[in-house]
């Protein structure tokens, strides 16, 4: 018996502006399978999930859903039809509880005939439906601010799946998840896999994507690719094959750093000296000109912190960090040294979303381009235009808004910042975040030939293949303290440095 | 094929779509036609002798509004607002006189204006300073200015035992079209002084930036204290300018002087195009469109007939429309 369609798309083409995001794109998706989308950023995933969930209209095109012309309103529409999406922004609702995050726009259930709202009777349900995806850690009652990023994520996707889900599509959600947070969303698409539903999974993590889906749809720069059925992302070329689709070329194995050489200048740029802050107690570092400290751990380890503190973000309670000897007690301060910081909370601290792209760019240089008070529009526009060209930032021009740029094209952004800054030190926190192949090749790139110039980095991640790939040393955190450190080495694998980790 | 994705800066502005423009620039237009309107309904309703005493009415009235409206540009940018503007005036016009009379000549208008000067300064930075150190909203540390400035106004008032104080000398120029002249090129000197520091220095680029993230601002190297001040101490130098502009137009001053001026001058900004949440979009050029474009539709509404109350009320339904037009848009011009 042949696969049954639930969404089928049609000729369709979004624009934005003068860029084409879909070029006459034709899909089907079907019930029963887990289909990922792979691209790179910017070549028309998200698009694609957006429209058919209800965020934003096509410019033209035509969508099924079970058989019949499909146009949501919006998502709510969407989501009332069997339509749900979670993405990788965070979407829940501040300063209000977790049970109303959960059931926000269907207190209508809860109201003894239409009119007193019984919270009693929310707070239960939330605590049952949070139950039943196994986050009894979560309380309905609590106001969502005490969670972390990785908590409301999951409490988007307790929302946005019920019984009446048909379509589920998580957006490079899995990014923002520990382990167990992924362990939890991959049962929960099986599920509805077995259930004869359908999930559209976007993701950049090639491993995962392997592992989840059932089946592969490739994109590049707003049309389809090719596609790959299970049997074939089973092959052992299937990665290969499906890089060159995602990219157009061979990545090559030049991915990483090539050499082995751990080795650095012998001048100290940045010193954490006996510093104390929070739950951090009693933390030292040197970082050396020309070296890449790459700090790990699981979610919540304190590494986060430790990139603050350096960038003079923290209120310290002893000790005091330097950047070539000059005390650093403010971002402020830390900027007049020479330090950049690209924060993993990309939207919200990293840049102006409602900003063009050129703003963002010199906005830290705006103090040396300033002549006599003059700012020149040209030194901006000749600055942005060479970071633009460097970073090679899919854009119309240094007057498109950030926020109409791909998650990729926004690290590249934040990225730029600083380099256009000439900042000697710079302190990156999850700079890969949500990037894809291409951008993360690029940027490993980027981060080698800072080190061969001499300047120093230090390099946050959740990703241990990156740590391992690309600095000197790598400082190990739990709960706060440093429980290992590990030179750079061709032997260093994964499977080391997790047992310090958990 | 990606032939129209280019990388380089600035390479494809001309591309844009004829709709993409007006999607991006729907406020400005809207400002812009709004004036427009203004302009031709003025010029309908004061054709023949009455025009050229109309034009500098409109000139005198819009004078004050537009100089207030520069300097508000600096904290609206950043997301802030003054309430305190309106009293703030009627302080400094009070000041002006007391101290023009008591020393005479013009000597005592150049120590008047010089002590207000400070005092607005002052004022300004003390706004800016304390609501950072505080962590107050910027509007409630405005509040406390209001009621400040409310109580002086009276105090000095009641000290002078008058209901209006009048000064002395006469400080502007007989000729009643030669005043229009001269505060045309006040208005002109000082909206090329506004536009090159709120589109060339860091004043400005830095004020907008914190009014679209404060955080981000923060962390890219702008000092939110520092600039605040200095946004609000822009205001202040502008609401010095502004009350010696209407001491010279009115010699006068009262309890009520300066009363309204800073919901007035919020107006103003909505009918010129400014986002009051702020952010990179602000413009100074908000504040000489709002400001003519308000005090047009009062001379407009005066001259076809409409009773003061009247005025006010269809002032306050076209503020409900741009409201109810506006707010429902993520990218409006009201905070959501």
């Amino acid at each position: 018996m042949g696969k049954e369609p639930i969404i089928e798309v049609r000729h369709m083409v979004k624009n934005f502006g003068p860029t084409r995001a879909l070029r006459d794109v034709d899909v089907t998706f079907y019930r029963g399978e887990i289909r990922g989308l792979v691209g790179e950023n910017g070549s028309g995933k998200s698009t694609i999930t957006s429209i058919i969930a209800g965020m934003q209209k096509a410019t033209s095109g035509e969508m099924f859903y079970k058989g019949e012309p499909w146009n949501p309103a919006s998502m709510v529409d969407s989501q009332l039809h069997g339509i749900s999406m979670v993405l990788q922004e965070a979407n829940t609702i501040p300063n209000c509880t977790v049970a109303e995050n959960i059931f926000a726009g269907r207190f209508n259930e809860f109201a003894k005939a239409n009119s007193f709202l019984s919270m009693r009777k929310v707070n239960k349900a939330a605590q049952e439906v949070l139950d039943s995806f196994g986050l009894q850690h979560i309380k309905a009652t609590d106001n969502i601010n005490q969670y972390g990023f990785e908590d409301r994520k999951l409490i988007e996707i307790v929302r946005c799946v019920s019984d009446e889900t048909e379509v589920f599509v998580v957006d490079e959600t899995t990014t923002a998840l520990s382990h167990e947070g992924r362990e939890l969303l991959y049962k929960l698409i099986h599920k509805l896999k077995d259930n004869n539903k359908c999930v559209i999974f976007i993701s950049h993590d090639m491993d995962e994507i392997l592992e989840q889906c059932t089946d592969l749809t490739v994109l590049r720069d707003g049309e389809i690719k090719g596609s790959l059925t299970r049997e074939e992302m089973d092959a052992p070329d299937a990665v290969k094959k499906i890089r060159f689709l995602m990219v157009g070329r061979e990545i090559g194995d030049a991915y990483y750093r090539e050499d082995y050489d751990s080795s650095h200048l012998p001048d100290v740029t940045l010193k954490l000296d006996h510093v104390s802050f929070g739950p951090i107690k009693d933390f030292s570092l040197e970082l050396h000109k020309g070296e890449i400290i790459g700090f790990g751990g699981l979610s919540g380890c304190g590494m986060h912190e430790i990139g603050r503190a350096a960038f003079g973000l923290e209120k310290l309670a002893e000790g005091k960090v330097t950047c070539e000897g000059k005390e650093i007690k403010s971002c402020l301060d830390a900027i007049e040294s020479g330090i950049g910081y690209i924060s993993k909370n990309r939207d919200t601290e990293a840049l102006i979303l409602e900003g063009a792209i050129g703003e963002n760019i010199v906005l830290p240089s705006l103090n040396a381009l300033s002549k006599r008070t003059f700012i020149s529009p040209k030194a901006e526009k000749k600055l942005s235009g060479r970071e633009i060209d460097n970073f090679r930032i899919k854009c119309n021009s240094g007057k498109q808004w950030v926020n109409t740029l791909s998650g990729g094209n926004k690290q590249k952004v934040s990225f730029s910042k600083w380099t256009a800054k000439a900042s000697e030190v710079l302190i990156m926190d999850c700079p890969t975040r949500g990037v894809d192949i291409g951008v993360k090749q690029f940027m490993y790139h980027v981060i080698d030939e800072m080190k061969k110039q001499g300047k120093s980095i230090i390099l946050i991640s959740e990703e241990l293949a990156e740590l391992i790939g690309m600095a000197d040393k790598i400082i190990i955190m739990k709960d706060f303290q440093v429980m290992h450190e590990f030179m750079r080495s061709p032997e260093l694998s994964e499977t080391d440095i997790i047992e310090y980790m958990i | 094929m990606a032939e129209n994705v280019k990388t380089a800066a600035g390479k494809t502005d001309e591309r844009v779509s004829f709709a993409g423009f007006i999607k991006n620039h729907i406020f400005d237009l809207t400002a812009y036609a709004g004036l427009a309107v203004m302009v031709i309904l003025f010029l309908i309703f004061n054709s023949g002798p009455r025009f050229m005493y109309n034009l500098s009415s409109v000139i005198q009235a819009a004078a004050v509004y537009s100089i207030l409206a520069l300097g508000a540009v600096f904290i609206y940018s950043m997301g802030f607002m003054d309430v305190s503007l309106g009293q703030q005036v009627g302080v400094y016009v009070i000041l002006m006189i007391l101290i023009g009379n008591a020393i005479g000549g013009v000597l005592g208008i150049v120590v008047g204006f010089i002590a207000v000067l400070a005092l607005a300064l002052l004022c300004g930075a003390i706004n800016g300073a304390v609501s950072i150190f505080l962590g107050l909203p910027s509007i409630v540390t405005s509040l406390f200015l209001m009621f400040f400035f409310t109580g002086a106004q009276y105090l000095m008032m009641e000290a002078t035992g008058e209901n209006t104080i009048r000064l002395a000398q006469t400080i502007r120029p007989a000729d009643r079209n030669t005043y229009s002249l001269m505060l045309v090129i006040i208005i002109a000197v000082l909206a090329i002084i506004g536009g090159y520091v709120f589109n060339y220095t860091k004043l400005g680029k830095y004020t907008r930036a914190i009014g679209a993230n404060k955080t981000t601002a923060q962390q890219s190297g702008i000092s939110l204290v520092k600039w605040q001040v200095f946004g609000y101490m822009a205001l202040g130098f502008c609401i010095a300018v502004g009350s010696f502009v209407m001491l010279t137009r009115t010699g006068t001053a009262g309890k009520g002087t300066g009363t309204g001026y800073a919901m007035d001058i919020m107006i103003c900004l909505i009918l010129g195009g400014m986002p009051l949440k702020g952010g990179m979009k602000s413009k100074i050029s908000s504040a000489l469109v709002g400001a003519f474009t308000y005090t047009l539709l009062s001379n407009v509404l005066t001259t076809m007939g409409v009773p003061l109350n009247w005025i006010n009320f269809v002032k306050a339904c076209i503020f409900l429309l741009i409201v109810l037009l506006t707010c429902r848009k993520s990218k409006g011009i009201l905070p959501r």
